[in-house]
Order: C-alpha cells, then structure tokens, then sequence
C-alpha cells in the first residue's frame, strides 16, 4: 500500500469514528429530552452502583446467620430476618448482582442466538431458511414458563442453568425481527453494490447488514433484560433457583414457604418485589424511549 | 400467492412444528443424564407391576428408534401413560378434568377483561397522543409489565386477605363446605375468583394497551383514515368504526397466539392462591418429577398453539388480502 493510500485510509478512518461520535452525541442528546428515558437509565445506573458496591454497602454477609429469625425491621436489621435468621437488607442489596448478572448474561445470550438464525435465515434464504423457521416456530410454541421450569428442574439448580433456560427460551422473538429486517437490507443498493464487486455473504451479513440491523437489536436486547429478570425471579420464586445465591426469587420463594403471607410479614415480602419491579422499570423505561428514537414511524395525522 | 395456497402452506409447517414438538417432547425426557428409562419408570413409588408393563408398552428396553415409533403409535391412539404420582391415574384424565375447567376460567375471563380494557384505553391514549392522559398509562402499562405477576398477587393477598379481609386466602373453594346449590357453590367459587382474577388482568393489560395503541397510532397515518374525514365524519365515527376496526385484526391474531395462555401462562398465579388448574398441576408436576404429566400437558399445548395461531392467520388474511402477499 502506497503513503497516499494510507494517508487516505487513516483519514477515512478517523472520519468514520467522528462520524459514530457524532451519532452517539446526536442520540444522547434527544435521548435526554425524554424523561421516561431519563428515569429508566438513572433506575439502571443506581443499581449498577449498589451491585458494585454491596459488600461495603450491607452490614452483613448476605448468606450468614446473624440474629433470630422472622425478626421485624429493628435498628439493627433494617429489614427484619429471614426464616434461618439472615439479615433481609443485606440479602437485597447482594441480591442486585444476581439478578443484573442473569438479566444482562441471559439477555445477551438469547440476542446472539436470535440475530445468529436471523441474518443466516434472511441472508441464504431457501432450505437453511425454511428449517431455522420451523425451529423457531418450535421454540415459539413452546411454552416458554413450564419449559423453563422443566429444563431448570432436569438440569439442577445452579445459577448457570437458569441463565441456559431463559436464553433458550428467548431468543424467537429477535430472529423473527432481525430476519426480515435482513431480507428488506439485503435488496438495497449498497448491498448489491457490494455483491457485485464480489464480496463474500459473510462478508456482506457482517460489514453490510449486521450494523444496519444493531439498533433494534439492541432495543430488543434492553427488553429481554427485562423479560430474563422477571422470569429468574419467577423461577427462583418457584423453589427452582439456585439456593446458594441471595436472590431477590428466592427470599420471595422463601416467604411464601415460611408463611409471611397468612402472618403478615410485610418487610419479607414487599421490598424484594419492590427491587426486582424498580430493575425492570429501570429497563422497560430505558427501552420503550430508546424504541421511540429508534423506530421513529411517520406518525403525523393528516386530518 | 392464492387464498387456498397460503392456507395449504401455513397448514403444512403447523403439521411439521406440531411434529418437531412431538420430537422434542420425546427426546427432552430422555437424553437427560443417567439411565434414559430412569425417567420413565426409575420412579421407587411405581410399583413393580405397572413397572413392567409400563416399559412393555413404551418398549424402554428397545432401541431409541423402535421406542419412537413406540412412542407415536401411542400417542395417535390417544395414550398419554399413567402419573407417578396419582399412581395409576391415566395423564388424559388428570388433564382432561376439573383443572382444565379451572383454569379456563380464570384465564378467559382475566384475558378477556385485559383484551377490553386495553383496546378501550388504546383507542383513548392513541387519540389523545402526547397528552397527559396518554404519558400516564405508558406509564402505568410499563410499570404493571415491571411487577413480578406473583409477587402482585401476594400483595394483593396481603392486602386484602390479611389487612382488610375481604378475599380468602386461597384455593377455588371454601374447604370442608358443603354448598347447598349451585348458586351458593358459584357465589363461593367467584369470591375466591376475585384476587387472581385482578392479579392476571393487570398483568396481561400492558401488553395488549402498548399494542393497540401503537396500532391506532399506524392506523391514523392511512389514507382511508383521510378518506373518512373527508366524507366528513365525526370523530366518534372516524375512531370507532374506522380506526379500531382496522386495529382490532392485528390484536386478533395476537389474542390466537395467547390462547396458549389459556392453559399455561398462570403457573405462577395459581401457585399463588392455590387454584387448583393446570397450571399449579405443572408446577406440582416439575417439583414431584411427574414426567408422564408434563409430557401430556407439553404435547396438548403445542397442539393448541399451533391451531390456535393457525386459525388466526388464516381469519386475518381472509379478511385482509394484503397479509398473504407480506408472507410471501
């Protein structure tokens, strides 16, 4: 490659990346005018900081037996105890990790899967086409709660399993979108430009139709989130989860075994649902708004 | 692509998705780890006569591929085995019964009251777009898909059952009543109905309000919708009898796909108040290792989907010739 060449190149380069700069700052910037939005990545930033935090945050070990149990809310267990005498604030507070590793892994577990049969589905088409169709069709008419709970229950409980499940159960939903968003790509001019000079179809579906397909993608990743925190809650709530981690699922799971519900513990029960319900209002927020940016429809009434 | 063309298509891939569930039903519970017939009859409360005549009839001593075939020819004569747990009791019974019942009550009309109300309050937020009535059910709608359905249902429980107590705490019934007529077994049966009832309509409300608001919202940009007001229709008119006619289709079809819900979607809620449907039945199923059930719920829930979804689509493109042009 000649100096020239290079010279060129590198400015391309450079120009590209100011250019996704600017896309980015242009983004944030109509972002922060929604304040549905603005709620939703403030919820998400405060419990990134508490998981981080949690071991200086949490007067306890989150797993140790540090008072009598069922106690009510007192100075020196803000949130009362658990049925063996664990202190419930602690529990909540490093339960935040668990439920943000499985929401945030499993999430991105499934989009991988779904864009993955997506792009090959639109992109080839014909017989390849027709089977990852019907597998999806498969994984659509499954139901996804009993399946998730049967494939937890023959795997073993084990925090890695329930990420496996609901991924396996979730990704249907991205392949469907990223398929036919693909076929639409694939039809443009840049792209028969491209297979014109003799690109390669990976290359194409990487450098071509993958970028134009990212957005939604990852519009459909933050709701997946969303979905993947509420279903390890559920699966947890149902005596399924993975009883060596402090889940906000399984304290719930834990209180409605212990009875809180006929005794009236309402420190057992309310906060670990209020956590689990601000994480995903957190998400939903931050991807309904990103949604309105993303797929702004010509929604002018002309009467 | 033809009417009857689209139809014979959409029927031949529901025959092979019903088929790969089939499949994947048969393979799920075997290739778990261990013995493969562990999971059939390795249960130690069978005892050793339907032991044996259990692996008789589904051939667990034969090789997978003879076992299959096994398999489908029970299945095609309507023989779904027997539970582990009710020992004896044949699975299509313990599907086919009062849990069935139960559950379709409590589904239909949770999923009915939701579908009503969110149509109703699409239609207002999509007509008033940008408003505050608008922002505040967005709102409300994301917050209500935010809660954990079960954990809803135990605050409504504690609520209303412990606070105030105005509901019972749980089951279909009141236990160890004996109801003088039908009027008085119904009165008890909706009084328990009540708090599930509330827990599973705001939980499938915000679903289908962000649907069909986002549909009216697609609807208003159409040129018959111009059209309309041209002709000089009222508003009144011009939303009810255009507009939401027009976005009822695509919530129609959506409505097939939940009818799935029907059967499955309350595990959690009825684990909750302890109604006794099937969905509590899968969960008891899961946690007792009651294979031969969660086989037979499996299979009866992919069936229903896929007719389900199938009449759906063929309703709509019937009734909108442009749909089978898009699946082309």
């Amino acid at each position: 490659m000649t100096l020239d060449a290079q010279t060129t190149s590198g400015a391309l380069l450079r120009e590209r990346v100011s250019s996704h700069a600017t896309r980015v700052k242009g983004f944030w910037t109509i972002y922060k005018g929604s304040r549905i939005g603005m709620v939703g990545v403030s919820l998400v930033l405060a419990f990134i900081i508490i998981a981080f935090v949690a071991p200086w945050l949490a007067p306890y070990h989150p797993r140790a037996l540090v008072g009598t149990p069922f106690l009510p809310p007192t100075e020196e267990h803000l949130l009362g105890t658990d049925q063996v005498g664990r202190d419930i604030y602690s529990e909540l507070l490093w339960g935040t990790r668990i439920s943000l590793m499985v929401g945030l892994l499993a999430s991105a577990f499934a989009v991988a899967i779904g864009t993955t049969i997506g792009l090959l589905s639109g992109y080839y088409r014909g017989p390849l086409d027709s089977v990852l169709m019907r597998i999806t069709d498969l994984f659509i008419t499954l139901p996804a709660l009993p399946f998730m709970l049967i494939l937890a229950a023959l795997l073993g409980r084990n925090i890695w399993n329930i990420i496996f499940v609901i991924a396996i159960t979730g990704w249907t939903g991205t392949a469907r979108m990223v398929r036919s968003q693909t076929l639409s790509i694939k039809e443009r001019p840049y792209v028969e430009a491209a297979r014109s000079i003799g690109a390669r179809g990976s290359q194409i579906v990487i450098r071509h139709i993958l970028p134009n397909v990212f957005p939604l993608v990852f519009a459909n990743a933050i709701i997946g989130i969303v979905d993947a925190i509420l279903a390890e809650s559920g699966i947890s709530f149902l005596g399924l989860g993975d009883p060596t981690q402090p889940s906000w699922g399984m304290i719930l799971y834990y209180a409605n075994k212990a009875g809180a519900l006929a005794t009236g513990r309402w420190w057992f029960i309310i906060p670990p649902g209020v956590c689990i319900m601000l994480v995903a209002i957190g998400f939903a927020f931050s991807s309904y708004s990103l949604d309105q940016i993303l797929n702004p429809r010509l929604r002018k009434r002309r009467w | 692509m033809g009417f009857k063309e689209y139809v014979g298509k959409r029927i031949l891939q529901g025959i092979v998705t019903v088929m790969l569930a089939i499949t994947l039903n048969f393979i799920l519970f075997r290739i778990m780890p261990g013995d493969p017939t562990q999971a059939m009859v390795g249960d130690p409360r069978m005892d050793p006569e339907t032991r044996i005549a259990l692996i008789a009839k589904f051939g667990l001593d034969k090789p997978l591929l003879e076992q299959f075939v096994l398999y489908l020819y029970n299945l095609f004569s309507g023989e779904l085995g027997v539970s582990f747990v009710q020992i004896g009791r044949p699975v299509m019974d313990i599907i086919f019964g009062r849990k069935l019942i139960n559950t379709v009550i409590l589904m239909g009309s949770s999923m009915f009251l939701a579908f009503a109300l969110g149509i109703i309050v699409g239609v207002i937020a999509a007509w008033k777009h940008g408003t505050k009535v608008d922002m505040s059910s967005i709102v409300f709608s994301l917050v209500t898909y935010s809660m954990p359905v079960f954990w809803f249902g135990m605050l409504l429980l504690l609520l209303l059952s412990y606070y105030i107590n105005v509901v019972p705490i749980a089951g279909t019934v009141t236990p160890g009543v004996a109801h003088a007529n039908f009027f008085e077994y119904a009165s008890d049966y909706l009084h328990h109905l009540i708090a599930p009832l509330i827990t599973l309509a705001v939980s499938f409300f915000g679903g289908y309000f962000l649907f069909m608001r986002d549909t009216i919202l697609d609807v208003f940009t159409e040129d018959y919708m111009l059209t309309a007001r041209a002709k000089g229709l009222s508003d009144r008119k011009i939303l009810f009898k255009h507009a939401m006619r027009n976005a009822l289709l695509p919530m129609v079809s959506i409505m097939g796909v939940h009818l799935t819900f029907l059967i499955s979607g309350a595990t959690m809620t009825e684990t909750v108040f302890s109604w006794d449907g099937l969905g509590r039945l899968i969960y008891d199923s899961v946690r007792d290792a009651d294979y031969p059930v969660l086989q037979g719920i499996f299979l009866m829930m992919a069936i229903l989907v896929v007719v389900a979804s199938l009449c759906a689509d063929i309703t709509c493109a019937y009734l909108d010739p442009r749909i089978k042009e898009a699946a082309e």
